[in-house]
């Protein structure tokens, strides 16, 4: 014990103990000579005698050393002073190095904490794990009947609720706003487990007609709207004209749902009335929290047994439900694309590894000599390789800081790039486990640079070494076989990368140039809202819609206007079952169905989308006309194949099969974009607005509101002021949301794509880059080793072109043979990738070649250089320099 | 950790520690070329080695508390460091050789009762 702290303390006090030992071994040396001296030697002999008797004073001051303290303690601080002094004699050396680990180290670090904060964190909910969704095809809304059937038939969950979207009006401010929420059963917000800052949760009992009138408000919305109010318990708001009282304000940070209406803002009972019979209507998100130890398969079988017997009693409907982990509804989509970047960054760290590999191991066959000096001077192997790992540690430790920076501006720029396709990217940032990310890769990554380069410096023959005179080959072929393996990888691995972004590239180009249907170029769209306003008046609805758009016509610089409920690509989308006369009546869950969008007259016009057949929608279409619909051309073809559909009659009304309401198709409008860019149309139908009841008269919420487009002769984002205060002449209390071009609702749409192309191609490029200087850097090195022999080659008489020939073709073996491995790869691996793209095979031939010619220049030109400056040596001049 | 790393003592360590400690007993306080001069003269041919690797011993008997080392003037007026047996020392000294008797025997027993 006394001896540990005694060794301890002597880390810190060397300089003393070694003062005193060099004393010692002074007098003791003197002491041996007086002996030597009175045997008769001379003082010389004498001296030499001592010497010799005493044997190595290096190695002796060694083995004192090591017994004395805890040498390996004070050997890692003697290796960080020597090897940050070693790295800052060779500024270029470093700084290139830390600049390639930091690009590498710094890209990983900024992915990972994307992928941290989306895919790895727990949601904000007490056990999330255990939460689950039950949904129709797994995204889908169900009925409040059948949700209430499996509520109270299942026994594999603790609680189950769920939720209705919903969105309010919220009037009593300055400016009127139209807030996002959820309506929710009582049991909900409770089963997620998170207490509210201030207040309370619904309590049971509030989710009944009549008692249903009560708020609980986000942390956002408290702050913005009623600046933090501490007493905002008990006061009432009014959201689309109906009073409410506040019971309660959740925690910042607090979101829900996860998925799916991410932005509401207030919750509200949700009080089903009659609508517990209802088995059609399917609004409904349906949430359950998994008992303890049930797994997702054994809720599911249940479910599936539920269900099954609900679908015998109700034909058409309980079809296809499936239980779903919440978290997988949040973060599905973006699991594989986020992986896929994180594995192209870890390429990019890996060819940045073997690019510092390579530069080490031109620096240590360069240091052949003081590492045979210092063996002789009586450093162990171990000792040596330990002095390595600790300077290339030095190395990648400032390449980590380098890095650092790097991810954290980088983070940054992500999710300033991507802050709507991403979920929970707002909570990107730097916590522990990012940190212990950071520290692990700069570890690996100086083992996977430095060791191998280490153990060759170090298992070098020692006389051999120091005969040379430094210039050192010896197991230079060894070396030589580390390097070619060096360019190899990093060729297969770059070849790899340029093929998921050459893919990349190819579908997103392909998805650019798919046609919306319409021209999107010069409109600009807003969201306007009537619900809770005087206009929400059946009567003045009207008039108001009518009004509006053609006091905007009038506008100068608006060429045209319409309106429709749901933008495509930006706004809702529902679907509807309809009935087409004169065929048998389909079999429940059967019947035809279509896109539902309702229309004011001037939409085909201005959103430039063609009506192929027959006629649009016009202003004559209104209540007192005969109902009128248009079709797409995909329900055209469904429905009415080798038929023309204008003059047909469709219904909505499929349960009064007595008198329904027909609607007369007067046109064929070209297929347009509906929610998702990429995906074909589905069947569409639209209704005129000044016929449709629901959207003239209902007060429910979700068809209070119209979408009104403009366009214009030039940059219609300038028209945003001039069409709000129209809007406001009308109304102040009005509210306005979304306003957008409809360019941004384009670019908006494939916007993941986008983001997801842009980062690999960067990473590609770069891996592209380091490539390249990968084998330029060998390649140079490798003529200047060969300068005597290439020198020699010349005199015999080997013509320039053959040097060059010699020089290119070891390179390009290295390179070719990568490419090789890497071509195999990335068959393997663009499988993986080929959810991810659009018009395009994984295996797509046009951009295997291209990568490979795009490599085989890359390599062409990194090893040419170097091989022309090879012609150019004088061979008088290459024999005398060594 | 390469200090505990017995192997570059080999089997002496032990054995050079002991002998040591009897010196320093038997002689007084002597400096290390005195040590190592005796450690020749008992030993002979046998124990055949550098002066400098008696320094490793001197350290660790040191740091053991067993014995000391204070800055001192030899006959010829030079300077050196006496190393003097401590009273722990003794007491190792005793136990260690008890030890080793005990240990020499046993081996010899059983080399001669062997085979």
């Amino acid at each position: 014990m006394r001896r540990f702290f005694a060794r301890f303390a002597n880390v810190f006090r060397g300089a003393q103990a070694e003062r005193d030992l060099h004393r010692e071994i002074q007098s003791h040396i003197a002491l041996l000579q007086e002996d030597f001296e009175v045997r008769g030697l001379s003082p010389k002999e004498a001296h030499l005698a001592a010497r010799r008797a005493y044997g190595g004073v290096e190695q002796a001051k060694e083995l004192h050393r090591e017994e004395r303290s805890y040498l390996w303690i004070e050997h890692r601080f003697k290796d960080l002073r020597y090897g940050g002094r070693s790295l800052l004699r060779n500024p270029g050396f470093t700084l290139v190095a830390v600049i390639t680990l930091a690009l590498g180290i710094g890209a990983n670090t900024a992915i990972f904490s994307v992928v941290n904060a989306v895919l790895l964190r727990p949601l904000g909910y007490r056990d999330a794990d255990r939460l689950v969704t039950l949904l129709h095809d797994g995204t889908d809304p169900v009925a409040v009947a059948n949700y209430i059937d499996w509520r109270d038939q299942s026994r594999s969950f603790e609680a189950m609720g769920a939720a209705d979207y919903w969105s309010a009006n919220l009037t009593g401010g300055d400016v009127p706003e139209h807030v996002l929420g959820l309506k929710v059963t009582q049991n909900l917000l409770p089963m997620l487990g998170v207490r509210p800052l201030l207040g309370r949760l619904f309590a049971p009992g509030e989710d009944r007609i009549g008692s249903d009138h009560e708020a609980i408000l986000s942390y956002r919305l408290w702050q913005r709207r009623f600046n933090g109010d501490a007493g905002i318990l008990g006061k009432s708001i009014t959201l689309s004209g109906q009073a409410f009282t506040v019971v309660g304000v959740m925690p910042a940070g607090f979101k829900f749902a996860p998925f799916w209406a991410t932005h509401a803002e207030l919750w509200v009972p949700n009080a089903f009335g009659d609508r517990i019979y209802n088995r059609g209507a399917n609004s409904l998100r349906v949430f359950a929290r998994l008992k303890r130890g049930v797994t997702i398969e054994q809720a599911q079988a249940e479910i599936a047994t539920i269900t099954g017997r609900l679908e015998k009693k109700y034909p058409g409907t309980n079809r296809g439900i499936i239980v779903t982990p919440l978290k997988e509804n949040v973060v599905g989509k973006v699991r594989t694309p986020l992986l896929m970047l994180l594995a192209a960054v870890g390429f990019v760290l890996l060819i940045a590894c073997a690019n510092v590999a390579h530069m080490l191991l031109a620096r240590t066959s360069d240091r052949q000599k003081e590492i045979a000096v210092r063996t002789a001077l009586g450093a162990g192997r171990s000792r040596l390789i330990g002095q390595f790992l600790t300077e290339n540690l030095l190395l990648s430790c400032a390449g980590a800081l380098a890095g650092l920076m790097l991810a954290l501006w980088g983070t940054k720029v992500l999710t300033a790039l991507a802050p709507a396709y991403i979920p929970r990217v707002e909570t990107v940032g730097v916590d522990a486990r990012v940190v212990f990310f950071l520290l692990g890769v700069t570890l690996l990554t100086s083992i996977a640079f430095g060791l191998a380069p280490a153990l060759h410096a170090t298992a070098g023959n020692l006389s051999g070494a120091l005969k040379e005179g430094g210039r050192g080959d010896s197991g230079s072929l060894r070396r030589n076989r580390l390097r070619g393996f060096l360019v190899g990888s990093e060729f297969a691995l770059a070849f790899m990368l340029l093929i998921g972004a050459g893919l990349m590239i190819r579908s997103f180009s392909a998805l650019q140039s798919v046609d919306p249907g319409f021209n999107p170029h010069n409109v600009l769209s807003m969201v306007v809202s009537v619900e809770g306003t005087k206009e929400a008046e059946p009567h003045r609805r009207e008039i108001l819609y009518r009004e509006l758009l053609d006091k905007i016509r009038k506008l100068p610089g608006v060429k045209s206007a319409g309106g429709i409920n749901h933008l495509p690509l930006a706004g809702d989308m529902w679907g509807f079952s309809f009935y087409i006369e004169g065929r048998p009546k389909p079999r429940p869950g059967d019947s035809p169905t279509a896109v539902y969008r309702v229309v004011m007259p001037g939409y085909f016009e201005t959103m430039r989308l063609p009506v192929l057949r027959g006629r649009a929608i016009s202003s004559s279409d209104d209540a007192r006309a005969p109902g009128v619909v248009i079709i797409n051309q995909r329900a055209a073809r469904a429905y009415w194949p080798g038929e023309d559909p204008v003059g047909k009659r469709i219904t909505f009304d499929t349960g009064k099969s007595d008198s329904p309401a027909w609607l007369t198709i007067i046109g064929v409008a070209k297929d347009a974009k509906q929610l998702d860019w990429a995906a074909e149309p589905y069947p569409e139908v639209y209704l005129a607005a000044l016929q449709n009841r629901d959207f003239l008269g209902d007060g429910a919420s979700h068809t209070a509101y119209i979408t009104v487009v403009a366009r214009t002769a030039n940059n219609p984002a300038n028209l945003a002021p001039v069409l709000k205060d129209t809007v406001w002449s009308f109304d102040r209390n009005l509210p306005i949301s979304d306003v957008l071009t409809m360019d941004r609702v384009v670019a908006d749409a494939t916007a993941q794509p986008r983001f997801e192309t842009l980062l690999l191609g960067i990473f590609a490029i770069l891996a592209l880059a380091l490539a390249a200087v990968g084998i330029y850097g060998v390649m140079s090195y490798s003529v200047s080793r060969r300068t005597r022999e290439i020198g020699i080659r010349i005199s015999l008489g080997a013509s320039r072109a053959k040097v060059l020939r010699m020089v290119v073709r070891q390179g390009m073996l290295q390179a070719l043979t990568g490419i090789a491995a890497g071509l195999a790869g990335a068959l393997l691996l663009s499988q993986l990738m080929a959810k991810m793209l659009y018009g395009v095979r994984p295996t797509d031939p046009a951009t295997f070649t291209a990568v490979a010619a795009i490599l085989g220049l890359a390599a062409t030109v990194a090893a040419c250089i170097p091989a022309h400056k090879a012609t150019r040596i004088e061979p008088m001049a290459a024999l005398r320099s060594e | 950790m390469p200090s505990e790393d017995p192997g570059r003592m080999g089997v002496l360590q032990g054995t050079l520690d002991l002998i040591v400690l009897r010196t320093l007993q038997s002689m007084g306080a002597q400096h290390a070329y005195a040590i190592a001069t005796r450690l020749q003269q008992i030993s002979g041919d046998l124990l055949h080695l550098n002066q400098g690797t008696l320094y490793p011993a001197l350290v660790r008997l040191e740091q053991q508390g067993r014995i000391k080392g204070t800055w001192g003037k030899t006959e010829s007026n030079r300077d050196a460091k006496f190393y003097a047996i401590t009273r722990s020392g003794e007491r190792a000294l005793a136990e260690e050789t008890l030890r080793w008797r005990r240990m020499s025997g046993l081996v010899d027993r059983l080399l001669s009762e062997g085979a």
